[in-house]
């Protein structure tokens, strides 16, 4: 879908973007990162509104910098801020902009109340923008980012200031924009947000690339802890589970037993070593992995490396 | 009546998304949807009636001096030695501040709001250009100026026409008219739309804008009139800084072949050129103004 190669992006003496080079495959694609990672500098760059000071960024194959017209004809983009003319209906705005993205008017019009529709605002559309609510308004944002039927979006916090159940219906959204043939490039800094409707990851802090890669192969990444819960004093299982190699400490009334490479065998030493301490076993499992112990772990580490 | 129970009822349809396949224009196609959205705006269309207000209300304004001329040579058309003279073409062009104030109200109306409100990255992230959509905002400021400069003129040209003895030795007589108006109304136009449309380009605020716009105007010719009047001799090339009055320079010397006797520049060496310098001088620095506000989303 996108590919850049060595980007880089200087605004005078801060540098928004270092050296990044990453190749997203269609889909949905998380852009996660701390405000000032670079998140809406990278957007600027894929949609050919800036120039890179060094580097290149191809979308399907074609560079952005030589043709960011054409390039913009097949983007859709819903930015982050507030955006929408408070006296206008929905319906006017995305159909002038669907005119905007070469739409006849006619057709423009018909996409329009189609899209509108499909977010859910079809009874609100012809209705003055002033009175909606945070998450009309992003579905509104959403609707005329898909009007002209890009192959790509890019969503720049698309579930920023909704409540719980407004983001799970925007997260919604997202997730079947792939059933319409169209990839999506997610900006947040909401690593649940990209766990969930995500199928690649790319992680930027401080303008450098953290990592990238399929979101199951990261959360896959053995974490080398095992999750121990039992009844009663845990001193005797502690001392039991050194005997076998493995070191653990005690969190929130559990254990937390570091067992390195071990793999699947390990959780059967610890069982073992529970039935012989004769301790009711509540809970035995492998550390699940999220998205933010890989953002925290490969940050810390990327950044040991750098000093 | 009985309804059979095999009718049909209603039923809900998921219509889904359905990809587009239709035509897409390019990027002239952008272009004209954003000149069309924009002339509409500034004419009230698909507005309030409160926004129709001043566009039309100023149509009837300039049409004035046309309908009056019109009616009085109708009137007066079996009066012996008729020549009356209400108004010329030349006289036109210009006579009504009605299009400046237009001008100072719509050129911000249409472009400020998409700053204010943020809307700009919604329109610069289509596939157009930010010179592109400079461009639009100006040619519709400069159709609209257009057509309320010279549809009176029209009105008047062909309401003498009709009512003269010969309507078709009136049409060979004035033949020069028809080129000679649409040319010079294209001038006004062109500065009027330029100069108002970099006044907006410079803020978010449309009263402001509107306020620099005529400030500039009224300013420079307060000034331009001050600085002459303090010559000895009258006569000076420092009235070239009257912003108000450099288009009208350039239409009496489109009309009468050089600088208007009545001018203070009348009698200058090369005064028609300077005139057309400083003209293309201030047209250049508009263009550049728009170019720089316009050139990238992030400014």
């Amino acid at each position: 879908m996108f590919r850049t190669s060595h980007l880089t992006k200087h605004y005078g003496s801060v540098a928004a973007l270092e050296d990044l080079s990453v190749e997203v495959p269609s889909g949905r694609v998380g852009l996660v990162g701390a405000n000032g990672a670079g998140k809406t500098t990278m957007f600027r760059l894929l949609l050919g509104l800036t120039r890179p000071t060094a580097g290149t960024v191809e979308i399907d194959g074609r560079r952005v910098d030589s043709d960011p017209v054409g390039i913009r004809a097949r983007v859709g983009y819903m930015p982050e801020h507030d955006c929408l003319p408070a006296d206008q209906s929905a319906a006017d705005l995305v159909a002038g902009l669907g005119e905007l993205s070469g739409l006849p008017a006619r057709d423009a019009r018909q996409r329009a109340s189609d899209v509108l529709n499909l977010v859910g605002l079809d009874e609100a559309r012809f209705r003055p923008m002033g009175g909606f609510s945070t998450g009309m308004k992003q579905r509104v944002k959403l609707a005329q980012a898909i009007v002209a039927d890009p192959t790509l979006v890019l969503l720049d916090e698309p579930t920023a200031g909704l409540d719980p159940t407004g983001r799970e219906e925007m997260l919604g959204l997202v997730a079947r924009l792939g059933e319409f043939g169209i990839s999506a490039v997610m900006a947040t800094h909401l690593l649940d947000d990209v766990q969930k409707v995500c199928d690649h990851v790319v992680m930027l802090d401080g303008g450098r690339l953290v990592v990238a890669g399929p979101t199951e192969s990261l959360l896959e990444a053995k974490t080398g802890t095992v999750v121990v819960e039992v009844d009663g004093s845990t001193r005797a299982l502690v001392a039991a589970l050194e005997q076998h190699g493995f070191s653990s400490t005690l969190q929130d009334g559990h254990l937390e037993v570091a067992v390195g490479d071990a793999g699947d065998d390990s959780l059967d030493v610890i069982r073992d070593a529970v039935a012989e301490l004769r301790l009711p076993l509540t809970r035995l499992s492998t550390r699940v992995t999220s998205l933010d112990d890989v953002f925290v772990g490969k940050a810390s580490h990327q950044k040991e490396e750098q000093s | 009546m009985t309804v059979a129970a095999t009718a049909p009822k209603g039923q809900v349809y998921d219509r889904g998304y359905r990809p587009y396949e239709g035509k897409r224009g390019g990027r002239g196609a952008v272009v004209r949807a954003l000149w069309i959205a924009s002339v509409r705006r500034a004419l009230g269309l698909r507005r309030s009636w409160r926004q129709k207000l001043l566009p039309w209300g100023l149509l009837v304004v300039v049409s004035i001096p046309a309908i009056v001329a019109v009616g009085i040579a109708y009137v007066t058309r079996n009066t012996p030695g008729r020549d009356f003279h209400f108004i010329s073409y030349q006289e036109y062009v210009g006579v009504s501040s009605a299009l400046l104030l237009f001008v100072a109200v719509t050129a911000p109306d249409i472009m400020c709001p998409d700053r204010r409100q943020r809307v700009l990255p919604l329109i610069l992230s289509r596939p157009l250009t930010g010179l592109d959509y400079a461009f639009a905002k100006v040619s519709a400021i400069f159709t609209i100026v257009f057509a309320f400069g010279f549809l009176p003129q029209v009105v008047l040209f062909v309401g003498r026409m009709l009512v003269s003895d010969s309507a078709l030795d009136y049409f060979k007589g004035h033949l020069d008219i028809l080129w000679k108006v649409p040319l010079t109304v294209a001038v006004l136009a062109l500065y009027y739309a330029l100069l108002g449309t970099a006044a907006a380009a410079m803020t978010t605020r449309r009263v402001v804008a509107a306020v620099t716009f005529l400030g500039t105007m009224l300013v420079s010719s307060v000034v331009a009139h001050a600085v002459v009047e303090d010559q000895a001799a009258r006569h000076s090339l420092l009235t070239l800084v009257n912003l108000l009055a450099l288009p009208l320079q350039l239409r009496d010397v489109i009309f009468e072949g050089h600088i208007s006797i009545d001018s203070p520049l009348s009698g200058e060496p090369a005064a028609a050129l300077l005139a057309l310098v400083v003209y293309l001088a201030v047209i250049a620095t508009c263009a550049a103004v728009l170019a720089y506000r316009y050139r990238w989303i992030e400014r």
